[in-house]
């Protein structure tokens, strides 16, 4: 198997995702066949030159470093939870 | 004549002709969406009130003889994609609830022209799968059969196109999300360049290869729609400062001298056999009118879909960090910070999701990284100058769109490998950051069409569109029976 249940649990806790038991079974047997098409690739004998990427493609010109209007700070908390001028989280400090 | 079979050129006739308002325009793709779907589930929100207000406002336009290309037209929006007002769920328990304070650039475009908006359509989470099946809404019907899955992630609107349940819907594409449904559902979309369209207001899955695009009943809609959407935006730090052709320009002008490119790879013992024969038979039908077929190989194609999911799913897992359910979207339970946010991407994304954001943090994290993230950008340089050598050789590049025509929904639920797998003919587009457009070249003897994409160099999609329209001035397409 190309991932134990430790490793999924660690990747849990990176990803902020919770599964029961069974849930945890589950996942950890599709990511080992996940992973084990993944690791095809090893034997792929070349090594990424980061001095190669995007020298030809002209992006967008940053532009002046001006305050600009923003939204509406109601706008902006019409998508949230429980706001009362600001973002509503449980207490973080006792 | 049902005007919801006409073409948006043709649309534009009638509406300056004053052969039909846009009111009244938009109302017969209202009465066919309630009777038809419900049979196929291709949209998520139908936005009714809305477009009689856009319509009566195009009309102003219309009267005034001042249209545009899309005043008046109706159009269909992915779930992904911005729209001030309007409930956009990226077909995910997470965004059920989510209404943008904002436009998209692409928006901001269509609005400009005078568009009229017919509501929001079905995809797979988050835009993660193809087939349609892993929305939290909508699981999409093909139209040709409803047994069958219309292809993903932008199934719903490729369904609609086809249904005539819209003349023209945009679509995104992050490894084929545009070109496959456009295969499975018998119609035409276009993936552009990278950079060629903003970015802004598209709900991100993977930032590097994320492209809106059109999805249209053939390739001469889709350089209309192109027209309005295209352009530099100040907004999107990624979208190209290059020009925008009139992509209509080429359209009609022959393929002769054109050289067509077909990989090996692509026609290989993976890809069935009825596909192959249509793919191989269009390329003749493009030899017959003067184009040069012109064998070459990709051999990085063996490495693409590890390298695609091992990409996509690093950046998928850094965008969807954001969904906390503290500033936007669903809110767990939790006694704590850390246990509401847990409790919220717990419940709120669905399993694929949740997969491949594992799997992303797997290829970013301490100890793998070198072997499988940075691996992945080094197939990607490869793929890239692949893909230049044999537009050494060629114009353009003809493969299958995909390794079967639309399958039968479930065949694919528990196994994600295979899913996988039935990406390799679109997903080095996206990496190499080419143009690709999939257009229909046949059907399959139970009547489901199959589509051949014809990719271009970068920037360069007047010419693929030329190339598909002149194989479809000679192609007669079959319309689902519904």
């Amino acid at each position: 198997m190309a991932i134990d249940t430790n490793t999924i649990r660690h990747l849990c806790e990176l990803s902020k995702l919770d599964y029961d038991e069974n849930g945890l079974e589950k996942v950890r047997d599709e990511m080992s066949d996940i992973i084990d098409l993944m690791d095809t690739i090893k034997s792929f004998d070349l090594t990424y030159d980061d001095t190669k990427d995007n020298n030809s493609i002209k992006f967008s010109e940053t532009r002046e470093d001006a305050a600009l209007p923003s939204f509406p700070t109601e706008k902006l908390l019409a998508n949230a939870e429980n706001t009362d001028g600001c973002y509503v989280v449980p207490k973080v400090v006792e | 004549m049902d005007i919801t079979r006409a073409k948006i050129r043709e649309l534009r006739k009638a509406l300056d002709g004053k052969e039909i308002g846009a009111e009244e325009l938009c109302g017969e793709y209202f009465k066919k969406i309630k009777v038809t779907d419900p049979k196929l589930l291709s949209y998520i929100t139908v936005t009714e009130d809305k477009a009689k207000e856009m319509a009566a406002a195009a009309q102003k336009l219309i009267d005034e003889g001042k249209s545009s290309a899309l005043t008046g037209i109706p159009l269909a929006i992915k779930d992904n994609i911005c729209v001030e007002g309007v409930r956009t769920t990226c077909s995910s328990k997470m965004l059920e609830n989510f209404v943008p304070p904002y436009n998209a650039t692409v928006i901001e475009k269509l609005n400009a022209e005078g568009y009229v908006l017919l509501g929001k359509t079905s995809m797979d989470e988050f835009a993660m799968g193809g087939s349609n099946q892993t929305s939290a809404f909508a699981k999409t019907k093909n139209p040709y059969d409803t047994e069958r899955v219309p292809g993903g992630s932008s199934g719903g609107s490729a369904a609609a196109v086809s249904a005539s349940l819209a003349p023209a819907a945009l679509g995104s594409d992050t490894g084929g999300s545009i070109r496959q449904p456009s295969a499975f559902c018998g119609v035409t979309g276009i993936k552009p360049t990278y950079g060629r369209v903003s970015r802004y207001g598209l709900v991100a899955f993977a930032s590097s290869l994320d492209q809106i695009g059109p999805i249209c009943s053939d390739a001469r809609d889709c350089a209309v729609m192109l027209n309005a959407i295209c352009g530099q935006d100040a907004h999107d730090a990624t979208s190209a400062r290059v020009g925008v052709p009139d992509f209509t320009a080429k359209l009609g002008q022959p393929v002769k001298g054109m050289k067509i490119a077909m990989p090996k790879e692509f026609f290989s013992d993976d890809i069935d056999n009825d596909v192959k024969a249509a793919v191989e038979n269009a390329a003749k039908s493009l030899e017959a009118q003067g184009a040069e077929l012109v064998e070459c190989s990709i051999p990085g194609l063996k490495y693409a879909i590890p390298a695609y999911y091992l990409i996509a799913c690093a950046e998928a897992a850094s965008n969807l960090s954001r969904f906390d359910g503290i500033k936007y979207g669903f809110r767990g339970e939790g006694r704590t910070f850390e246990e509401l946010i847990r409790d919220s991407r717990s419940k709120g994304f669905g399993e694929e999701v949740k997969r491949r954001i594992l799997l992303g943090n797997y290829a970013l994290s301490s100890g793998y990284f070198d072997a499988y993230y940075k691996k992945a950008l080094a197939l990607k340089q490869e793929i890239i100058k692949e893909y230049s050598e044999v537009f050494e050789l060629a114009d353009v590049i003809l493969t299958p769109t995909a390794p079967t025509p639309a399958y039968k929904i479930g065949a694919q639920d528990n196994d994600p490998v295979k899913m996988y797998m039935a990406d390799i003919c679109t997903v080095t587009v996206n990496i190499a950051t080419l143009p690709g457009i999939s257009t229909t070249c046949g059907y399959t003897a139970e009547g489901l069409p199959i589509g051949m994409s014809i990719i271009g160099k970068r920037f360069d999609e007047q010419t693929i569109l030329q190339c598909a329209d002149a194989f479809e001035q000679g192609f007669e397409p079959v319309a689902p029976k519904l």
